[in-house]
């Protein structure tokens, strides 16, 4: 009994060997973020297997700690995309390894205007990361 | 005529009642007559049954009978209980998926849940092209990488 849920409830937690879960724990359930997590192909169309998101208004703090855990989290990952303004990663989306059976992406953007939202994307899915984003992509 | 040496019954005496205990007649007293008959050590091998029958054939201390009863009571117990932790936390665990908080507070409306997540879906979309050429230039560089390693490896 004590062996089935000990070796069960670890595969709930895939993402948390990743730098990235550190912005979700901090930042989550502040004032101005928005965070949603969403399991087992609960978002329409898209078949993710686990989908988190947060997004944060007007901290640059947030975004330069965010920028830091990618850094890390980019060792061993592909870097599909990278948009730099001012010397500064305005937009990144990493293809990480996989996890099991489970592709796994990272998507970050800061948006440039006077409100300068930053949303932070990691999804989980069976269905290859390519397909995964051209999906996102189609739907926008 | 019972003859009874030292209150003791005979050998023919044990018989009958022997035989009488088999049809089960015999009385209280009787039994009581038997059992002190057959708890003799000096008894004939003939006995040997009747005192097995009775318990009196081995003089030895009584075993202590090992109950696993408790044991097997609290094993179940604890099963139930990790059971019931294991339950709980999965629940939980499944509870906290398919959630958003919006300014601290916790949503669980499942339409606005979705529609937070794909609003932040198009906030990071940057076009199909965008995208494509990266993936291109992964597997471009992917193709890089074989060729050299194959220079590599005729170096040695």
């Amino acid at each position: 009994m004590l062996l089935v849920g000990f070796v069960a409830v670890p595969g709930l937690k895939a993402q948390n060997d990743l730098q990235i879960s550190k912005v979700f724990d901090q930042y989550g359930e502040r004032k101005g973020v928005v965070m949603v997590e969403l399991t087992d192909e609960m978002l329409d169309g898209y078949d993710f297997s686990l989908f988190k998101s947060i997004t944060i208004k007007n901290n640059p703090t947030a975004a330069d700690f965010i920028r830091k855990c990618l850094q890390k989290d980019q060792a061993g990952a592909k870097k599909v995309k990278q948009v730099v303004a001012n010397g500064v990663p305005t937009s990144i989306y990493l293809q990480l390894p996989r996890k099991g059976q489970l592709y796994r992406l990272i998507l970050f953007n800061e948006m440039l205007n006077a409100e300068r939202k930053i949303t932070l994307i990691y999804i989980e899915s069976k269905n290859d990361s390519e397909d995964v984003l051209k999906l996102i992509l189609k739907k926008k | 005529m019972r003859i009874k040496i030292n209150n003791r019954i005979s050998n023919n005496e044990a018989d009958s009642l022997i035989e009488k205990y088999y049809e089960g007649l015999t009385t209280g007293d009787e039994e009581r007559e038997l059992k002190a008959f057959l708890s003799r050590r000096d008894l004939p091998d003939k006995y040997k049954p009747e005192q097995a029958i009775l318990g009196y054939f081995d003089r030895k201390a009584p075993k202590k009978h090992v109950s696993l009863l408790p044991y097997i009571r609290w094993a179940s117990v604890a099963a139930v209980v990790v059971l019931g932790l294991f339950s709980i936390q999965r629940f939980t665990a499944d509870n906290k998926a398919n959630y958003a908080f919006i300014d601290g507070h916790k949503v669980s409306n499942m339409h606005t849940i979705k529609s937070q997540a794909l609003a932040s879906l198009v906030d990071v979309s940057s076009s199909t092209n965008e995208v494509e050429e990266g993936f291109k230039s992964l597997n471009e560089n992917e193709s890089i990488e074989q060729q050299l390693d194959v220079f590599s490896s005729t170096e040695k």
